[in-house]
C-alpha cells in the first residue's frame, strides 16, 4: 500500500513536469533564472541620490507609513489606491526623469510590484527599485 | 410444535425468512452508503476546484508566482523560478486526480504535503517579520491578512486529511 502510494505520487510528480517544462520554454524571455530583478533595474541609495533633481522618488508603502515619514519630496503611489494615485503621479512626471520606487525594507514586495505596474501599465521606462528600501535610505541619511 | 419439527415433517413447507425485513434493511443501508458516497464526491470536487483555480491562476502568471516564492526568503531565486513553473501544474494534476479518482491516494498525499509546507512557510515568514503576499491564489490573495491565510490553509488541510482517512476504503471500492 505504501509503495503504491509513493508510486502514485511519483507518477503525478512526473506528469506535472511536462507542462511545467513547456511553460518554462514559453516564458524564457519573460523571466530571468539568475535574479529576481535584473541588476540594471535596481539602484542603491547613493546612486539614486546622485541623480538629484533628475529623480522622482515614489513611496510604495501604505498610506499610514508614508504619513509617518518618507523620503523628502517622495510621491505616494501604492497598490491600495493605485487608480487614484497614478494620475497624480503622472502630473509630476516628465520625460527623462528617473523613477525610484521604494517600500519598507529588503524583504518587501510592494516596490517591485509598483515598478512592474508602472512599466507595464503606464509604459514608462527608467523605473528603478531602491535596494533595501526605506530602511536603507534611513541608514544612509540619519 | 416448533419450527424445526414442522420442517422435518413437511419438507415442502418453506422456512419463513424475514426477506422483506432484510431487503428493507439492505435498501436503507444502501441509501445511506450512496448518500455518504455522494457527499464525499462533492467534497472531492470542491477541493479539486479550489486547487485547479489556485493552480491555474499561478500557471498563468509564473513570473509573479516566482516573485511571491522568493519573498519568503527561504530558497535561492533559480529554485523559486523552477517551483513557479512546476507547482501550479502539480496542483492541477493532483486536483484532476481527485476528480477522476486517478492516482487518488498519491494526489491526496501530495496536496496534503504541499499545504503543510505552504502553511509552515507562511508561519516562518510571519515569525521573521516578513511583509509579504502569500501568492497561494495569485493576485486574488494579494491582500489577505495572515490570519485569513492561515485559516484557509488549515481548513484545506483538514478537508484533505478527512479525505485521506476515508481514502483506503473508498479506493478499494472504486479501483
Amino acid at each position: 500500500m505504501k509503495s503504491s502510494l509513493v508510486g502514485q505520487a511519483v507518477i503525478l510528480a512526473a506528469l506535472a513536469l511536462i507542462p511545467a517544462a513547456g511553460e518554462a520554454i514559453y516564458f524564457r524571455d519573460k523571466i530571468s533564472w539568475r535574479s529576481a530583478f535584473a541588476p540594471s533595474e535596481m539602484v542603491t541609495v547613493e546612486q539614486a541620490r546622485a541623480w538629484g533633481e533628475n529623480a522622482i522618488w515614489v513611496d510604495a508603502r501604505p498610506d499610514e507609513e508614508f504619513a509617518r515619514d518618507h523620503v523628502p519630496g517622495a510621491l505616494l503611489l501604492n497598490e491600495d489606491r493605485w487608480n487614484e494615485l497614478v494620475p497624480q503621479f503622472l502630473v509630476v512626471w516628465s520625460p527623462g526623469k528617473k523613477i525610484v520606487v521604494y517600500c519598507s525594507s529588503l524583504s518587501c514586495n510592494a516596490s517591485r510590484e509598483v515598478a512592474r505596474r508602472l512599466r507595464k501599465e503606464t509604459q514608462l521606462s527608467d523605473v528603478f527599485v531602491l535596494e533595501g528600501g526605506w530602511e536603507a535610505w534611513m541608514k544612509k541619511n540619519r | 410444535m416448533d419450527e424445526e419439527e414442522q420442517m422435518k415433517e413437511t419438507p415442502s413447507v418453506q422456512r419463513p425468512t424475514p426477506n422483506a425485513e432484510l431487503s428493507a434493511g439492505a435498501t436503507t443501508s444502501n441509501i445511506k452508503h450512496r448518500t455518504s458516497n455522494i457527499f464525499w464526491r462533492i467534497f472531492d470536487f470542491v477541493l479539486a476546484g479550489i486547487f485547479i483555480y489556485a493552480g491555474a491562476l499561478k500557471a498563468f502568471d509564473p513570473v509573479q508566482f516566482a516573485s511571491d516564492i522568493d519573498n519568503y526568503k527561504l530558497l535561492p531565486w533559480p529554485v523559486s523560478v523552477a517551483l513557479a513553473f512546476y507547482l501550479p501544474w502539480l496542483e492541477i494534476f493532483c486536483a484532476l486526480g481527485l476528480v477522476f479518482r486517478f492516482l487518488y491516494r498519491g494526489a491526496l498525499s501530495i496536496l496534503t504535503a504541499s499545504i503543510v509546507v505552504f502553511t509552515l512557510a507562511t508561519i516562518a515568514a510571519k515569525v521573521r517579520g516578513l511583509d509579504i503576499t502569500c501568492g497561494c491564489f495569485g493576485h486574488a490573495s494579494q491582500h489577505w491578512s495572515f490570519p485569513a491565510h492561515l485559516v484557509t490553509n488549515l481548513a484545506i488541510l483538514a478537508a484533505l486529511l478527512m479525505l485521506s482517512f476515508r481514502a483506503p476504503s473508498a479506493c478499494r471500492r472504486q479501483n
